[in-house]
């Protein structure tokens, strides 16, 4: 029973400690990088945002805040001016000679890491809930998405015993022109081999392709991101700039889907799984949505 | 081609402009200051006895971010500039700019080669990155301009004809292999590369800013005593050589000079354009073209419209920055028709 008590007593003061350190939490907070943004508002801090980078595009309410330049390109003035308390980010923040005069001004500088794997988004919704001071909403959203992958994961690996994993080809462009082809090593190789796709690009990085390979690969599905345009507008100026694409597999059997092309940089982000999971609905058609 | 005011009131008109533009430079921010606070902090750096209370972060703001800032555009606007006369009364060429000789083409070929490079063995230890790219695109101007210099000599002789050739062929050379770095980049380094070749004064630390400030200072005081040797190589090379001047000596020293600047200064802040090929071309159209003007004049009207258009970067879409090179072309460019328009009516 002693025990007990002494268990209670030492809840107690560590709530209450909490409660005491709450007031010291940072109030005002200026993020760079999309995802860690887009968790920032996830655990309920957008209000305490004044200011974001360019990248910082979801939830659209952001896009009204001050920004503060492009995350690797940061000016020290720029972000002191909107008296931050804290500047979180990627370790894509920069550059570095900016961040240490941002620290030397008394701003908490921290940085996250964007690898896209699951043990790092942990430690980061963990860090970022302790500073925003919702650790239980933190740890709450991570199981949730850990769930939700692992959903999807089954969800693959249930479609690739049925059907073969189908060649896929990510365009990323910008109003259907200038596409680049995503190759081994980047975020969207990633996300295609999440979503059960097969990428067909065999290069390192987003590199221009030519005509001739892109018809060789005749690739089953074609993902492509768009910079500038979306919905039909950005479909229809990706063919009308490379024509060549009508004629692979996937534009005859209407197999081209549409990526936001935000989920391609800054580490895993709130929107992957449902993202994922309409990337995998197009990879595995149902055979009902098949039949013509 | 005339001169509109006397080399006294140009000099004393350069000052002013240079002062005031070092002023605001100091004054204005994102961070809007108190212009007493401003004031006291700037006496406090400068050592004078004011009381310390309550001016933690003007002190900080002005010091740390704003002064080396200040002095990092002043050096590179004024050594850029310095160079672009030198290299124009060395080719005796209104089109010649401090690139010609190479410098710029082989620092960026360098400050690429340190990007890319740097990133595929793994990354740069994050605490002296910043260095080896700027060791890198120093070593890369100076070993590009060398190498021109070298192509340029025959038998003892630079001809200026060869070396201009050699430079044009160097630079497209350098620039396919940037090319070919860019192609083989990942993206973060790609993006870093884009914002390097812009140019920017963001992020001046004292660390970096006393090998410029060395160097810079060096090819200031030394260039302008060329004034007179300038002028005689208007003539012709081998006019100036009976007027008793050293020419071979006289080239030697100007890609040496100009190498050693641009070098230091692409080093330092990036490609910044514009400046080196158009300030002379201001200063000529102001002041006449008598080199021993025109040297020193230059060094103060770089170096005030590097502060000014640097002014203009941290301002326009502030808490944003815009890179400096696009001001530069921005603001120079105009001004710079008008004053031709006006001399042509």
């Amino acid at each position: 029973m002693r025990l007990n008590i002494r268990v209670v007593a030492f809840c107690v003061a560590l709530l209450t400690n909490q409660g005491a350190t709450a007031a010291d939490l940072p109030q005002r907070w200026v993020s760079a990088g999309g995802a860690i943004s887009e968790w920032v508002s996830a655990l309920g801090g957008e209000s305490k945002l004044v200011g974001v980078d360019t990248t910082s595009q979801h939830p659209q309410s952001l896009r009204a805040l001050p920004s503060i330049g492009y995350q690797r390109q940061l000016s020290a003035e720029g972000v002191l001016s909107l008296r931050p308390q804290i500047l979180v980010g990627t370790e894509e923040m920069g550059p570095p000679p900016v961040l240490s005069q941002i620290r030397s001004a008394g701003v908490q500088v921290e940085l996250f890491s964007a690898t896209p794997d699951l043990l790092t988004l942990q430690g980061n919704l963990r860090h970022l809930g302790q500073l925003l001071g919702a650790e239980a909403e933190a740890a709450q959203l991570f199981d949730r998405y850990q769930k939700q992958l692992a959903e999807q994961n089954a969800r693959v690996t249930e479609a690739q015993r049925k059907q073969k994993a189908p060649g896929v080809l990510l365009l990323v462009g910008s109003s259907g022109g200038k596409s680049l082809v995503a190759g081994k090593g980047t975020a969207a190789d990633w996300l295609l081999q999440q979503a059960g796709g097969h990428n067909l690009a065999t290069h390192s990085g987003y590199k221009p392709f030519s005509v001739e390979t892109l018809a060789s690969l005749n690739p089953e599905v074609l993902v492509f991101a768009d910079r500038a345009l979306s919905g039909e507008e950005a479909r229809a100026a990706l063919f009308k700039e490379n024509p060549i694409l009508s004629s692979t597999r996937a534009a005859t059997a209407g197999r081209v889907i549409e990526l936001d092309p935000t989920l391609l940089v800054g580490g895993l982000g709130p929107r992957l799984p449902q993202s994922l999971a309409q990337l995998t609905a197009g990879f595995y058609p149902t055979p009902s949505a098949k039949a013509p | 081609m005339t001169r509109l005011v006397k080399p006294r009131s140009l000099f004393i008109g350069l000052s002013v402009l240079c002062l005031l533009a070092i002023w605001l430079s100091l004054a204005l921010g994102p961070v809007s200051l108190p212009l007493f606070d401003t004031l006291r902090a700037a006496s406090r750096l400068l050592g004078l006895p004011v009381a310390a209370d309550g001016l933690e972060q003007a002190e900080l703001i002005l010091g740390q971010i704003r002064l080396p800032r200040t002095l990092l555009g002043l050096a590179v606007g004024g050594v850029l500039a310095l160079s672009g006369v030198a290299m124009q009364g060395l080719f005796r060429n209104p089109l010649a700019d401090p690139g010609l000789v190479g410098v710029s083409a082989g620092a960026a070929l360098g400050a690429a080669f340190a990007i890319v490079g740097g990133s595929a063995l793994g990354g740069l230890p994050e605490a002296f990155g910043p260095y080896v790219l700027s060791l890198c695109a120093f070593l890369g101007g100076l070993g590009v301009a060398a190498l021109v210099y070298r192509l340029g000599r025959r038998n003892g002789q630079t001809h200026v004809a060869t070396m201009l050739l050699a430079g044009i062929a160097l630079t497209a050379l350098s620039g396919s292999a940037v090319g070919l770095l860019t192609y083989l980049a990942d993206d973060a380094t790609l993006r870093t590369l884009t914002f390097w070749n812009l140019g920017s004064l963001n992020g001046a630390s004292y660390a970096r800013l006393w090998p410029l400030l060395l160097v810079s200072a060096g090819v200031a005081l030394w260039l302008p005593r060329r004034g007179r040797a300038l002028n005689a190589l208007l003539l012709g090379e081998s006019e100036a050589a009976h007027l008793g001047i050293d020419v071979e000596g006289l080239k030697r020293e100007l890609v040496l000079c100009t190498a050693l600047g641009v070098g230091a200064a692409v080093a330092a802040a990036g490609m910044i354009g514009f400046v080196g090929l158009v300030v002379p071309h201001l200063v000529r159209l102001v002041a006449g073209p008598d080199h021993r003007v025109l040297l020193p004049a230059s060094v103060l009207a770089g170096a005030s419209l590097l502060l000014f258009a640097d002014l203009v970067a941290r301002l326009a879409m502030a808490p944003a920055e815009l890179p400096i090179g696009i001001i530069t072309a921005f603001i120079g460019a105009p001004f710079f028709l008008y004053l031709l328009l006006r001399g042509r009516a």
